[in-house]
Formats: C-alpha cells, sequence, structure tokens
C-alpha cells in the first residue's frame, strides 16, 4: 500500500516536470524544465492548490536515494580517458581553487549580511532532508 | 527477449551497485567511499571486463536517469518545509545566496580560461556548485558534458566540505548564517551534510542556500557564460 501511494505521487511529480519542459521548449526559455517544474510545485504548495500529503512520501523516497539517479550519468566518464591527462588536472586544480573562494566570500557575505539584517528572529525550523544526498 | 533482458539486467546492475556500495559506506564512513564514487567504479569495471560499451548500457540506465527530473521537482518539498525560516531570514539568505552563485560561476569560469581549459569542458564546470541532478541539467542546457559536471560537482561537493573548517578558521567567520551559505553554495548536499556538524541553525541554512543556488544558479549559468565568453 505504501509503494504504491509513493509511486503514484512520484506520478505527480513526472506530470510537473512534464509540464515544466513543455513550458521550456514551448517559451524557448534557459531555465531547464525540471527547475521550472521545481517553481510550479513550490507555489502550488505555498498556494495549497496541492496538499503537502500529496507528495511528501513521493519526494522524500526520491530525495532519499537521489545519487543512483546520477549513476548512469557518472558511469559515461569511461568515454573520456582524457581526464586522467594534464587537461584533467588542471579541471581538478579549477574547481578546488573555486570553492574555496566561493567558500571565502559566501561566507564572509553570509556573516556580514547577517549582522546588518539582524532582526532577532531565531526561529530553527528545521527538515533533515537530502542531508546524505549530492 | 534479448531486448528487453538486456537492459533490464543494466538496472539490475546499477540498483545492486547502489545499494551494496551505500552498505559499504554505512559501515566505514571515509569521505572516498561516497556510493556514487565507489558504484560507479564498480560498474565502469564490470562493463570493461566484458567489453558492454556505455551505449548499450545506457539502454538500461536511461530509465534510472529519467528519474533526475521529478528529484530536482521533489526539491519543492524540504524547501516548502522550511518556508518559514527562509522568510524570518530572507535578506542574508537571498543576498548570500546570490552573491555566492555568482562568485561560484564567475570564479570557475575565469579560473578554467586562465588555465586554458576547453570550451566543452569549461561549460560543464559553469555549474560545479549547484546540487548535482540540476548541474546535470544546468550542464545539458548550456552545451557542457554532463559527466564532467558531475566529477565537478563531487570534488567541490568533498574538498569543500573537508577545506570549510580551515577557511572559516582564518577569515574569522564565525556566524552560523555565514557557514551554512558558504557550505550550501559551494559544497551542496555533502557541504549540507558537514553544516550539520556545526548546528541546527548551520544545516538549515546550508539546507536552504543549496536549494535557492540551484534556482538561481541555472538561471545565471547561461549568463555568466555569455559575460566570461566576450
Amino acid at each position: 500500500m505504501k509503494a504504491l501511494i509513493i509511486i503514484l505521487q512520484i506520478c505527480i511529480l513526472y506530470i510537473f516536470t512534464f509540464i515544466g519542459t513543455v513550458i521550456h521548449t514551448y517559451f524557448h526559455l534557459i531555465i531547464p524544465g525540471s527547475i521550472i517544474g521545481l517553481l510550479l510545485l513550490f507555489i502550488c504548495l505555498c498556494l495549497k492548490i496541492i496538499p503537502v500529503k500529496y507528495i511528501e512520501n513521493g519526494a522524500g523516497f526520491l530525495l532519499s536515494i537521489l545519487m543512483l539517479f546520477f549513476i548512469p550519468k557518472t558511469v559515461g566518464i569511461m568515454n573520456y580517458p582524457s581526464l586522467l591527462s594534464i587537461h584533467g588536472v588542471l579541471f581538478v586544480a579549477a574547481v578546488l581553487l573555486s570553492t574555496i573562494i566561493t567558500i571565502a566570500i559566501a561566507g564572509i557575505a553570509g556573516q556580514f549580511l547577517e549582522k546588518r539584517g539582524q532582526k532577532g528572529g531565531d526561529d530553527k525550523e528545521c527538515s533533515r532532508f537530502s542531508s546524505h544526498s549530492a | 527477449m534479448q531486448q528487453i533482458l538486456f537492459p533490464f539486467s543494466m538496472i539490475l546492475l546499477t540498483v545492486a551497485a547502489y545499494f551494496l556500495m551505500t552498505k559499504l559506506y554505512k559501515r566505514f564512513s571515509y569521505p572516498f567511499l561516497i556510493p556514487i564514487l565507489t558504484a560507479t567504479t564498480l560498474i565502469i569495471v564490470f562493463l570493461l571486463v566484458f567489453h558492454i560499451p556505455y551505449n548499450s548500457y545506457m539502454m538500461g540506465g536511461q530509465w534510472i536517469n529519467s528519474l533526475l527530473g521529478p528529484s530536482v521537482v521533489a526539491l519543492a518539498y524540504p524547501l516548502y518545509k522550511q518556508r518559514h525560516f527562509l522568510m524570518n531570514h530572507l535578506v542574508p539568505i537571498l543576498g548570500g545566496v546570490l552573491i555566492a552563485a555568482v562568485s561560484g560561476m564567475v570564479s570557475v569560469g575565469l579560473l578554467a580560461k586562465l588555465l586554458d581549459i576547453n570550451h566543452t569542458l569549461i561549460l560543464s564546470i559553469i555549474p560545479k556548485s549547484l546540487t548535482t541532478p540540476v548541474a546535470i541539467e544546468v550542464a545539458g542546457e548550456l552545451g557542457g558534458n554532463a559527466s564532467m559536471t558531475i566529477v565537478g560537482v563531487m570534488i567541490a561537493g568533498i574538498f569543500g566540505s573537508i577545506a570549510a573548517p580551515s577557511i572559516f578558521k582564518f577569515l574569522r567567520v564565525h556566524s552560523p548564517i555565514g557557514r551554512g551559505i558558504a557550505l550550501g553554495s559551494a559544497s551542496h548536499a555533502i557541504g549540507t551534510s558537514k553544516a550539520a556538524e556545526y548546528s541546527e541553525l548551520t544545516f538549515s541554512m546550508s539546507s536552504v542556500t543549496m536549494t535557492l543556488c540551484a534556482i538561481i544558479g541555472s538561471f545565471l549559468g547561461p549568463i555568466v557564460v555569455w559575460l566570461i565568453q566576450i
């Protein structure tokens, strides 16, 4: 029964992906269809057009095994042995340096904005979703 | 019969490798044992040993791949659950995410250009600080190569969560909001699980940042490419 609910809810998520993709192709947008679907679903949830219980099990399930879905694309690396050459080393170097720069700038900017815009709200509502997926 | 059986066995191979390696990772939690790395290696070795080309593997693999779209849409759910948190910290989050997303994309693009990396590879690493499913889609939109994008995303995630504590110490970033934004925007989900080690607030911040960064990043990607190509 639970499996059936999850499958049905994934179908709802599929419908949103499909609508997003249609909008993407029809209006020639640069944003991927699935992101349009994400925004639409978020709006529908906020406006209570779709109650959260219609998607929570399916969404939770997909996000808990998210990493599985990248594997087929990642296996595609086998067609690019050039990654083990000098180009690969430069590629890794660019990513490493940029990651350091991003963490530094984002950390300082976030801390600065927090101090400026302190309004005193210490809401700590949290959910522990997607913490183990990449 | 063969036509159904072969793709199906490739799906089975992928799912089995994933669950096996997830189990291994749960027992020994070293960062280099993350399932995406180990499961991929296992499958590549299997395909090479049995002389199966990637295109044949994808006859089964594409079915798993087609779940990426709904998974991106599913990110609306955690974002919805944290909407009050988001509203309470709207200015630092939006400002921080915007600055972080721009600096992540522009810095990697400029560095790649400086190091004279070839064009397709540059397009592939532009979305490297977005969460993987979105990075794959954005790379496809930009004309990059999704496999290389995933490599970039994984390196950014693993390295970022290892390097972040020293960077925070060096630059005296002590605020949970600053740390959360930095981890979520540079190292996506891997950074977010690192953020959980600091505090609840850092974790929520990182998780919200990761999703917003993915959304903003998909708008910014084409603009950044256009800017640095001039």
